[in-house]
């Protein structure tokens, strides 16, 4: 009999320590939700167009070399000297302008998603998907510094 | 030779009837074993075929040179020269491989030398060129060729390519340094030294001065460049740290438009002013006194400016805007007419005081259309980079139906006016404390609580609670061809929201003023308002008596929506169970207009609003 009470016990005791897991996993997955990287508002609509509209002029610049994709999902110079001399000077201005926009794009995501803390995590997000997305020949950053696809 | 050997103790030299001088670890300069080499070529009578120097390492202060080789062909009817080594200046991290070759060296006269085909080769640079050196006990005179010469730095931001010119170089010895003189045509290639591009040659230079161990002084420099005009300047430059110490550039009756794209726009990339087309004419002048900069004038004269972005433009512009580090100093600007966001800018005058980074004045009046903005009190300050300003402003009421037509929207009657107390722009954001009045519709809507962050960002946000107080639907239904409302109408927009000027977030309610008035709805507008509920409820009206009806008598009309991203919460008059009453109607006959959808996507709503206004149809009552 007094076996019987224990051994109930103990089943209530791992009925319990499931549940708990469960609820555990619940909440992470809750709290660890993936962020919907195509969410849509006015800024981020706003966002996409501006860089949209710079993409045809950097495209060239992607192809020749003189601009690659860093691994934290901005942009850089990479080799001015594959310009033609004309094209070096707006390149700084046009570089920084995009990387204000990818900035601002990622936080407008974090935002959308309800979570501003969540910035960084979709800039890293992005960073593999803008290497992914890259033509053949387009350099990228990785570990072992620029690297052409 | 015995006295070659006594001049130069330190070089070993052995020259043997095959002909070959080898010079080891030298001590001395590099140029002393260029003399010596070029003395040896002076002495004709020795029968020397070739010559060949090494020299180990040369420190100078301007960098280090290593395993120089020299090689002097004296076989063919003119003498061959040929040097390399690893040469590594100053700034540089690591040597790099040095060539210089010319093809046929004259030296026959002692400090006379000419180098024709010669040509300098390194990692940085690609100089064809002809020489002739000219060098006697205090004076040497230089006059380069240059051919199609390339030149760049390891990251590409000072570079030239397919340059052809010539440069004149004389320089005197004084007691304690150089006197020179110099001169610079330039007739064909492009230069890129960041942030500046000249891609149109045909730019001379020429310029005088003193060089000593202390400083270099540039005197009396004229550079005429090719569709700009001529720039005119001095400037002293450190000797040890190369850094710009004092310097005054003027350009006089240039062309504004070579000088806003030679030096004006690439400084001016990031701002507002940096995609402009201009034309006119310039006086520019800038100083810099001890590093620093101290005065900076410019003045346009009958120029004109638009923006490629379309914000703005300006025609016939006069400006006078001097700056001075240390003496304030007063500003004007005047145009005849001008563009600022598609709303046309009459004749204007403005004054202000810029005293270092803070411009002040107590008016500025902007005539816009037949009104004006008058900003007042206005102070700004350039801080950290930004910009930083407060106003007050009135408006001399513009009429609404000149500034609808200016915008592009549906013809408005009215006029706008209104007093702001204060308005602040500090961190991208723009505040106004106050109220803005805007008359139309026989009514006034009033703009409270305004605030715009970055402005001119790409993602701008704007805040601000309106209020609409007894706007006649008359005249806005007219106006919008929504089909006969007469009454009046208020309304109040709280938290209204606009991300890249569309609306996000707001709690609007609109209905019909309480008071006395005449309230009358025509078949069209309620077939209209039905319409917004979706497509294909309009048909229900047709099929009930009531299509006989031109207009009904109507009580109140209503409508409320609590907007959140893209989804408005509806409401009307009052709540029934299954929806909300937009048109209460009254008399006879009676007529409500119910709403059902208590969830309306605004893009919908306002894409059927669109729909209705845009078709001009008249609606066939049967």
């Amino acid at each position: 009999m007094k076996q019987t009470w224990i051994q109930t016990w103990i089943k209530f005791q791992r009925l319990i320590k499931l549940l708990v897991a469960i609820m555990v996993v619940f909440t992470i997955h809750l709290a660890y939700s993936a962020p919907n990287l195509e969410i849509d508002t006015p800024a981020i609509n706003a966002l996409k167009s501006s860089m949209q509209a710079r993409h045809g002029q950097l495209a060239p610049f992607y192809g020749s070399g003189a601009i690659g994709l860093t691994s934290n999902g901005l942009i850089a110079v990479r080799d001015a000297k594959a310009l033609p001399l004309k094209d070096r000077q707006g390149i700084n201005a046009l570089v920084a302008s995009e990387n204000t926009d990818r900035s601002k794009l990622y936080q407008e995501i974090a935002v959308a998603n309800g979570h501003p803390e969540w910035g960084s995590s979709i800039q890293d997000a992005f960073a593999g998907r803008w290497i992914d997305k890259a033509q053949t020949g387009w350099y990228y950053q990785a570990a072992g510094g620029w690297t052409q696809k | 030779m015995l006295y070659l050997a006594t001049l130069y103790p330190v070089i070993l030299y052995v020259v043997k009837q095959c002909g070959k001088a080898v010079v080891d670890n030298s001590v001395g300069t590099f140029r002393k074993a260029l003399l010596f080499a070029l003395l040896i070529l002076n002495q004709s009578a020795f029968a020397v075929s070739s010559i060949e120097m090494r020299i180990g390492s040369v420190d100078a202060p301007v960098g280090q040179l290593k395993d120089t080789k020299l090689h002097v062909d004296l076989k063919g009817k003119k003498p061959k020269l040929n040097l390399t080594a690893a040469v590594k200046p100053a700034a540089a991290p690591d040597f790099m491989p040095f060539k210089l070759v010319c093809d046929t060296l004259f030296s026959e006269q002692l400090g006379y030398i000419d180098c024709f085909d010669g040509k300098l080769t390194s990692a940085v640079m690609d100089i064809p060129f002809s020489l002739h050196i000219a060098q006697q006990a205090n004076q040497i005179a230089l006059d380069v060729l240059f051919n199609g010469a390339k030149f760049s730095d390891a990251a590409g931001l000072h570079a030239g390519e397919g340059l052809i010119g010539d440069i004149q170089f004389t320089a005197n010895k004084k007691q304690t340094g150089w006197q020179w003189r110099s001169e610079l045509n330039w007739e064909k290639g492009e230069v890129f030294w960041q942030p500046f591009y000249f891609g149109d040659a045909g730019s001379a230079f020429s310029a005088n001065g003193f060089v000593d161990a202390k400083k270099i002084v540039v005197n009396d420099a004229g550079l005429i460049v090719k569709d700009v005009g001529e720039i005119k300047a001095n400037a002293a430059i450190d000797a040890k740290t190369k850094q710009l110490t004092d310097a005054t550039i003027t350009a006089k009756q240039i062309d504004f438009n070579g000088l806003y794209t030679l030096l004006l726009k690439p400084t001016l990339e990031k701002s507002a002013f940096g995609n402009l087309t201009v034309s006119g004419k310039a006086n520019w002048q800038f100083q810099i006194k001890n590093t620093q900069p101290a005065h900076f004038e410019l003045k346009l004269i009958d120029a004109n400016i638009e923006d490629q972005n379309g914000k703005f433009s300006f025609s016939h512009v006069n400006a006078n805007i001097p700056w001075d580090y240390d003496v304030a100093q007063n500003i004007s600007l005047a145009y005849e007419s001008g563009n600022l966001l598609n709303l046309p800018l009459g004749s204007a005058n403005l004054k202000a005081e810029l005293n270092r980074y803070a411009l002040t004045t107590p008016e500025l009046v902007l005539p816009l259309l037949d009104g004006a903005l008058n900003f007042k009190d206005v102070s700004a300050a350039w801080l950290g980079k930004n910009w930083f300003w407060h106003l007050r402003m009135d408006l001399t009421p513009i009429d609404l139906k000149q500034f609808s037509a200016a915008l592009g929207w549906p013809a408005m009657a009215g006029h706008i006016s209104g007093q702001i107390p204060l308005v602040t722009y500090a961190n991208k954001q723009l505040n106004m404390d106050g109220a803005m009045t805007f008359n139309v519709f026989d009514g006034t809507v009033g703009m409270n609580n305004l605030r715009i962050d970055d402005p001119l960002g790409v993602v701008t946000r704007l805040y601000a609670d309106l209020t609409m107080r007894k706007l006649d639907l008359g005249v806005l239904t007219r106006t919008y061809r929504f089909g006969a409302i007469e009454g009046k109408l208020d309304g109040d927009v709280k938290g209204l929201e606009l991300e890249n000027w569309k609306a996000v977030r707001f709690d609007a309610s609109l209905q019909t003023s309480d008071d006395n008035q005449k309230k009358k709805i025509s078949q069209r507008a309620v077939e209209n308002i039905t319409a917004l509920g979706g497509e294909g409820t309009a048909a229900a009206l047709q099929r009930t008596f009531l299509r006989f009806f031109d207009e009904f008598n109507y009580d109140k009309i209503g409508i409320s929506c609590k907007l959140r991203g893209d989804m408005c919460e509806m409401g009307g008059v009052t709540s029934t169970p299954d929806g909300y009453i937009i048109v209460k109607g009254s008399g006879i006959p009676a007529i409500n207009v119910n709403g059902y959808n208590k969830q309306v996507s605004l893009s919908d709503l306002l894409g059927r609003i669109k729909r209705i206004t845009d078709s001009n149809t008249n609606v066939i009552v049967k």
